[in-house]
């Protein structure tokens, strides 16, 4: 450090920097644990109130059970979370639906065909879509996507409804399709590229029997990754896809088959796992009451199917990868 | 990584579904954008009501605003080419689009809400001026102007968000902890600096955390205290003076003389300006603040810059700017052009929420957000930086240690994709009701928000760590240097402008989340700011949530995008900070 000290007293001096270096070395340690005991936190305060939760109502009730009412102004509650895993089921669906495609196009465009120009002004500006507050998505749905929809497609749509939610979740999920795909297909060895244009194949045939092949493993685990984030995705819905836990109708169709008709689904309001769990934390949150434990059992149930989800992500990601 | 082709010579190739593909794909790639695009331009329509914005209104603002702006970016960039570019772009948009709408409106159907006009400013004037100003502001000219112009802003919002914890916090416990706590720390340090051998150069930690809790035992018996102003002369002004006058003999090697006179002269400039600003009317403690956070870095960046002899005509950005703005206000006025009444306005940012569209605001919700973001910021800092030392520095690769690390490693993966509404029944159940740190109350958020953002903060500290030069790292154990050592003297200041831009952009995060929040019992609205760690607390994306129930077109389209695009606009500055420190220590390495 210093050049001025004529003779360092080294013995000393290492004494003490040992100490100092243990000492910064245990705070550092304790910072990384810190992220370990999140996890256990979490798990441990999801479960410690669902245990509470389904010594009350069976899980089978609650896994199978078809209304769900935490909060009845008179008479018993049911908690029969099928309603939910519907609606969820919906709006994840409806926004893989837009973002998966067009994420998959996104990559292949910005990793095959995009100039290298191109592709430092799109992609910061995909990031934008990710770095907008989910909140500003939900306003949006309810203020301008569902009246465009209503002066447009669908009159019939109702203020709140699955759909115009659905579709921003979807736009808001695309950059997480897109980028990690494009990874996954910029890593194919470009000898496979090569091989591909000797045999005379076009740039259309390259990219799409090539490419995205060779890339199959990557694209499927942000498929993954998207799903479950549009699974817990939380505000948008909250604001623009309303909160009436129905199941939709089913009719009589054509030659006594019984069909579900999606306008029922998708222009009507509806109510997601997350959505349930706000709904409940509008009301008395200190504890002990059986919707407060329910708004527990759904995160956990949340919580679960992220991880899974998480997990099976990265094995596909790294279990079926071509090693080149 | 793209083959071009060359024209097939045996026989033929369709090319039709390959070029069909690649503009599909390229629509593809644009589609998320335009339609985020549309929705900004709509939402900033209504916060702004532009509607009712007439077209002499807009011309003249353009004439003597955004022209002007232009004019100086060109000057900047002196390229005969962009100019050419640039009038092109202006003239050519203008009537391609005054063309668009009338074909659209004659022969389709009107266009809600849009005029031809505020169309051409949101998709033609403004990312030419955005282009602009980013090819200006990379000469020296333009670089000098918005320099200026950004840290007149910056140190501004710095100033603003400095009252606005001093109106929370009790400034004389500030006073005391100051006094007991980082005074004898810093005391200690530059001891410790001068005999670095000495057993006392472990003490600074020691000596600020018992002077913070003497300071914090003391608060209630002591009951003498100078008053608010002497209070940040004090504990503000004096050591970034000081902090001058050391920068000033380090960085631009002047001498002992010169730099006491720098710091003198801040020293006056801060304390005299305050109190001038005190004789006119404005609260002075205010105007220190203000001083301290805008003033200082303008006045510093000026005396470079006209010492250094490149782009001084950058200087007159900020004039130029005011002029127009005046200039235009006046012919307006003058005129009696019919002017928008916006939503988002100085009362809309200080006023209370309302059920009352027209006297709605959102300043409870901005302090809360303020003061939330100033403990994330915090906590996430030192636990992100700690746990990424931890795992780049300090951990080995095999025993139990390294497969400890494996594990952590991959739990912060999975961390990073928990649903932000699960950390908010961590908060609910860990923070609010078992440790009882209250709902919705400033610590709660804080904790929770931090422990959302902890992995996003750790993975970037550690990429910023891991581009580290590892011959760095090799020549300092080669001095014989520990581990701490390294870390503190070589790996921290190399890291440390990428984990800031990590950091900066994960708390771009904390700022919007709104559904933890919800969980741990946020206030859905306060009246008032919160009065200290402990009280109830709204922030702008609760404000926005609890405003999107109410029906009325008043609130949906008015006060609601006023929110929004407040909302936006702090993001924007963050990561607008954040990309120019990237790219600032980027070049550098």
């Amino acid at each position: 450090m210093s050049d001025a000290s004529a003779s360092p007293d080294l013995e000393r001096s290492q004494g003490i920097e040992r100490i100092r270096d243990r000492t910064y070395g245990g705070f550092f340690v304790v910072c990384a644990l810190i992220t370990v005991l999140t996890t256990i936190a979490i798990f441990l305060t999801l479960l410690s109130d669902s245990v509470a939760f389904f010594s009350e109502v069976s899980i089978a009730d609650f896994l199978t059970g078809l209304h769900w009412s935490p909060n009845p102004t008179g008479g018993g509650s049911d908690f029969g979370a099928v309603p939910l895993f519907v609606g969820t089921l919906v709006v994840t669906a409806t926004a893989a639906f837009v973002a998966l495609p067009i994420g998959t196009l996104t990559a292949i465009y910005l990793s095959e065909y995009a100039t290298p120009r191109a592709r430092s002004i799109l992609k910061p500006m995909l990031e934008v879509l990710a770095g907008i507050p989910t909140v500003v998505y939900g306003y949006f749905a309810l203020v301008y996507v569902t009246p465009a929809l209503k002066a447009t497609l669908f009159p019939s749509i109702s203020t709140f409804n699955a759909l115009s939610a659905s579709l921003m979740v979807g736009i808001m999920t695309i950059p997480m399709v897109s980028s990690i795909s494009e990874d996954a297909m910029s890593a194919v060895p470009d000898e496979l590229r090569q091989a591909g244009y000797g045999l005379g194949a076009t740039k259309f045939e390259v990219s799409t029997g090539i490419v995205v092949p060779a890339a199959i493993s990557g694209i499927a685990s942000s498929y993954i990754l998207a799903i479950s984030r549009a699974i817990g995705e939380t505000m948008v819905v909250v604001v623009a896809m309303g909160a009436q836990a129905n199941l939709p109708a089913v009719r009589d169709g054509l030659a006594g088959i019984p069909y579900v008709h999606p306008g029922d689904v998708l222009l009507d309001p509806g109510m997601t796992m997350t959505v349930a769990m706000v709904q409940i934390a509008g009301g008395d949150l200190t504890g002990g009451s059986l919707p407060y434990d329910a708004m527990f059992a759904l995160g956990l149930t949340l919580f679960a199917v992220t991880l899974v989800m998480n997990v099976v992500s990265d094995l596909v990601a790294n279990r079926y990868r071509e090693e080149y | 990584m793209s083959i071009e082709r060359s024209e097939p010579t045996f026989g033929r190739v369709s090319r039709l579904k390959g070029t069909v593909f690649e503009y599909l794909s390229l629509g593809a790639s644009v589609t998320g954008i335009v339609a985020l695009g549309v929705l900004l331009i709509y939402v900033a329509i209504d916060a702004f009501d532009l509607v009712n914005a007439s077209p002499e209104w807009l011309l003249t603002y353009y004439v003597t605003l955004v022209l002007p702006l232009i004019g100086f970016c060109l000057y900047s960039a002196n390229d005969r080419s962009l100019i050419r570019r640039t009038a092109f772009a202006l003239g050519g948009g203008l009537v391609a689009m005054a063309l668009t709408f009338s074909v659209v409106e004659s022969f389709v159907r009107p266009i809600p809400r849009l005029t031809w006009q505020v169309a051409y400013l949101f998709v033609v004037v403004a990312p030419v001026t955005a282009y602009v100003v980013f090819v200006g502001s990379r000469e020296p000219i333009g670089r000098t102007g918005f320099g200026l112009v950004g840290r007149v802003l910056g140190g501004t919002a710095l100033g603003l968000s400095l009252i606005i914890l001093f109106t929370v916090f009790d400034e004389r416990l500030w006073f005391l902890a100051y006094t007991l706590g980082v005074l004898p720390a810093v005391g200690v340090l530059a001891y410790s600096r001068v005999n670095p051998s000495s057993p006392v150069s472990l003490l600074p930690v020691p000596v600020a955390l018992v002077g913070f809790v003497a300071a914090s035992v003391l608060r209630g018996p002591v009951d003498v205290y100078p008053t608010a102003w002497l209070i940040y002369v004090w504990t503000l002004v004096v050591p970034v003076s000081a902090i001058i006058a050391g920068l000033t003999a380090q960085r631009d090697g002047e001498t002992k003389q010169t730099a006491a006179i720098a710091g003198v002269a801040a020293f006056a400039l801060i304390g005299g300006g305050s109190l001038a600003a005190g004789s006119l009317g404005v609260s002075s403690e205010h105007a220190l603040l203000v001083l301290l956070g805008s003033g200082v870095p303008t006045v510093m960046f000026g005396r470079r810059v006209v010492a250094s002899d490149t782009g001084r005509v950058g200087l007159f950005l900020p004039v130029l700017l005011v002029g127009g703005a005046l200039a235009g206000a006046l012919i307006a006025e003058s005129f009696g052009f019919p002017a928008p009444d916006p939503w988002l306005d100085a009362s809309f940012v200080t006023s209370s929420p309302s059920r009352m569209p027209e006297r709605a605001g959102l300043y409870p919700a901005i302090v809360g957000s303020v003061l939330v973001i100033a403990f994330v910021a915090l906590l996430s800092f030192v636990l992100g930086v700690g746990s990424a030392v931890f795992l780049e520095e300090y951990t080995v690769e095999s025993g139990v240690v390294g497969a400890t690390t494996r594990l952590i490693q991959i739990n912060i993966a999975n961390l990073a994709a928990v649903p932000s509404v699960v950390y908010g029944l961590l908060g609910l159940g860990l923070f609010a009701n078992l440790l009882g740190l209250g709902f919705g109350s400033v610590v709660t958020a804080a904790l929770t928000l931090s422990l959302l953002i902890l992995p996003i903060t750790v993975i970037s500290a550690q990429e910023a760590i891991r581009s580290v030069p590892d011959h760095l790292r090799q020549g300092s154990y080669a001095m014989g240097a520990t581990r701490w050592q390294t870390t503190k003297n070589v790996v921290l200041p190399e890291a440390l402008p990428g984990i800031f831009t990590g950091t900066i952009l994960a708390l771009g995060r904390a700022i919007g989340e709104t559904a933890p929040l919800i969980m741990i019992g946020a206030a859905h609205t306060v009246f008032s700011p919160p009065n200290g760690i402990w009280s109830k607390i709204s922030a702008m994306p609760m404000q926005i949530f609890v405003w999107s129930d109410f029906p009325q077109a008043e609130f949906r389209y008015g006060v609601l995008a006023a929110g929004v695009v407040t909302l936006l606009i702090v993001l924007l500055g963050m990561n607008a900070t954040a990309i120019i420190l990237r790219n600032k220590y980027e070049s550098g390495v």
